[in-house]
């Protein structure tokens, strides 16, 4: 915005910009400053505090950041570890109509996380669940109570369902980024198909996989809607604090909730930003 | 997807079948991608699927309940008022703004590739704290207008992408020059030049809101709430009613997440043949 002032000639240029920077700034940079800085205020006496942060160690809280990040970093895992080899076979597979297919599924059900996501899942594998009772009849093994939909395991099933594709996503170019001729150079040295991986596919795929696990952690950690749906107050997590701070359903301090809000912000930046990185590097094998 | 174009292993190899392994990978993705969906489907039309593997009977009763569902109506209009007015403030931000950074000011472009991933970085919940703190006050305190704020922000990346990619294929500059040095201003440019021609990036990227913003639960709950009651949230609401109605609802929106993604997919494979057909032309 400075640019306006000093330097007169550009000022058309950048003004063009401005309608979208000011909504920008109204709807996402101010907001975004009133948190931090209010995340750092206490209310009554309007006087600069940590208060707010000290306050975050109390068990619940230490315990819904424990929850929400165990829970992402474990569907991130899986995402990235099927979704890898899930990958590969759709790269692999002889029929391109198939894999335009596949690809286009992963599209689209990346997208389906949230309340309808949530309810198909206890469809399936609620109390009277689809495959809940296809366990108990025909393989005579009783799902319940050891597991349940409306807990952290069941929570980790559903969230994989929108992780899964997403990583098919991902990784789909850096396969691509693996030259075959590598892969035969490497076989006239004498490499066998595990040295090929170990060696040259593994360390070619290492960035895609880093921006995977980061954005796929990132995916989790924010979401809401499926949580909300499925276990609601039987498991804390930071996003469902959050929200009920915001319905007023607790009477907390909303500062603590800010204070929340501020540390999974750095949170999210910190997996965004390496993700960021580690995409940048993935594209120098996707560009050679 | 460059991915599709680069991927020919198929057409060259010997082997034409794919192994055992790929299949069992395959069907895995498509047994988890698949089985709940259908389940739904299934479900909602089951007159009672709880003691048996198959359902015991078939029934449309409980779309009937649905449909008459009292705010079933009003849900469903306020859901569409939503999305239609992101999309449309999302396009009057966001297609001037793409056009003018890559044919004026080229320099901002890495600004504006952070804004638009600023979205992924900021979980909805955090988002709508920060609106309804700031926003306290009428008429924007937790009213429908703060929410289409956050939701034109929330799902910007979304209308970004195709149209900047549209933007990208064209040479927009060479395009604007001409028409300038024949006397368009710069509406007319774009209403008669540009805009044409990234239509499809346009109606892909207006898609893709639509599709987001109708499924959008967090922030219209948190935001709004009752007061404007959102498709999704009746959803939600009926999860805890009505297990068999909630899942004629999620059916519901199922079918027009699909709907709407093989909308996506016709007008990008649209868009690609009206491409190869200028590049033929010229």
């Amino acid at each position: 915005m400075a640019a306006t002032r000093t330097t007169k000639r550009k000022a058309p240029d950048w003004l063009g910009l401005a309608p979208f920077l000011l909504f920008c700034l109204a709807f996402e940079i101010v907001p975004i400053i009133f948190l931090l800085r209010g995340s750092f205020i206490e209310k009554s006496t309007q006087q600069l505090t940590l208060q707010n942060y000290l306050d975050l160690q109390r068990p619940i809280y230490i315990n819904s950041f424990v929850n929400s990040i165990k829970i992402s970093g474990i569907s991130a895992l899986v995402g990235v570890l099927l979704g890898t080899l899930i990958g590969y076979a759709i790269y692999r597979w002889p029929s391109r109509r198939v894999q335009d297919t596949l690809i286009s599924l992963s599209d689209v059900t990346t997208n389906f996380a949230g309340a309808p996501l949530a309810f198909s899942f206890i469809v399936i594998l609620g109390m009277n669940g689809v495959i809940t009772q296809f366990l108990l009849q025909y393989l005579n093994y009783e799902l319940y109570p050891k597991f349940s939909i409306y807990s952290f395991s069941g929570l980790t099933l559903a969230y994989i369902y929108f992780q899964l594709p997403l990583m098919v996503l991902l990784i789909l170019p850096a396969f691509a980024g693996i030259k075959k001729e590598w892969e035969e150079s490497a076989q006239s040295l004498g490499a066998d198909t595990f040295q090929f991986w170990w060696r040259i596919g593994i360390p070619i795929l290492t960035p895609s996989l880093i921006a995977g696990l980061t954005l796929l952690f990132a995916n989790a950690f924010g979401a809401y809607a499926t949580a909300y749906t499925l276990v609601q107050a039987k498991l804390s997590l930071v996003t469902l604090q959050i929200g009920y701070m915001i319905a007023g359903e607790v009477r907390q301090n909303q500062a603590v909730g800010m204070a929340m809000a501020v540390i999974s912000l750095v949170i999210m930046g910190l997996s965004i930003w390496i993700y960021q990185m580690s995409t940048r590097r993935a594209r120098r094998w996707s560009k050679a | 997807m460059s991915q599709r174009r680069s991927s020919p292993q198929g057409a060259k190899s010997k082997k034409a079948r794919p192994t055992g392994w790929q299949i069992a990978m395959v069907g895995f993705f498509l047994f988890y991608m698949f089985v709940p969906i259908l389940s739904t489907y299934v479900f909602s039309v089951a007159t009672r699927w709880d003691r048996t593997i198959l359902p015991e009977g078939y029934t449309l009763e409980f779309y009937q309940r649905a449909f008459s569902a009292s705010y079933f109506a009003s849900t469903l209009r306020n859901s569409l008022i939503l999305s239609i007015a992101t999309v449309l403030v999302s396009l009057l931000f966001i297609v001037p703004t793409a056009y003018w950074v890559h044919t004026r000011l080229p320099r901002a472009k890495p600004m504006l590739d952070v804004l638009m991933i600023l979205p992924f970085g900021i979980p909805t919940v955090v988002l709508a704290l920060a609106l309804v703190q700031v926003y306290n006050f009428a008429p924007l305190a937790r009213s429908p207008f703060l929410l289409i704020g956050a939701v034109v922000v929330y799902s910007m990346p979304f209308m970004y992408r195709p149209v900047s990619n549209a933007i990208q294929a064209i040479d927009t500059r060479v395009l604007t020059e001409a028409a300038q040095s024949l006397g368009a201003n710069i509406f007319q440019v774009l209403k008669l030049i540009i805009i044409p021609n990234i239509l499809t990036g346009i109606l892909s990227g207006s898609l893709l809101v639509f599709a987001t913003v109708f499924a959008e639960y967090t922030l219209t709950s948190l935001i709004v709430g009752a007061r404007f009651k959102t498709f999704p949230l009746l959803l939600v609401e009926f999860t805890r009613i009505n297990g068999n109605v909630a899942a004629a609802f999620s059916v519901i929106s199922f079918t027009i997440a699909w709907l709407v993604s093989l909308l996506i997919l016709w007008v990008g494979s649209k868009g690609q043949t009206t491409k190869t057909e200028t590049v033929q032309a010229r």
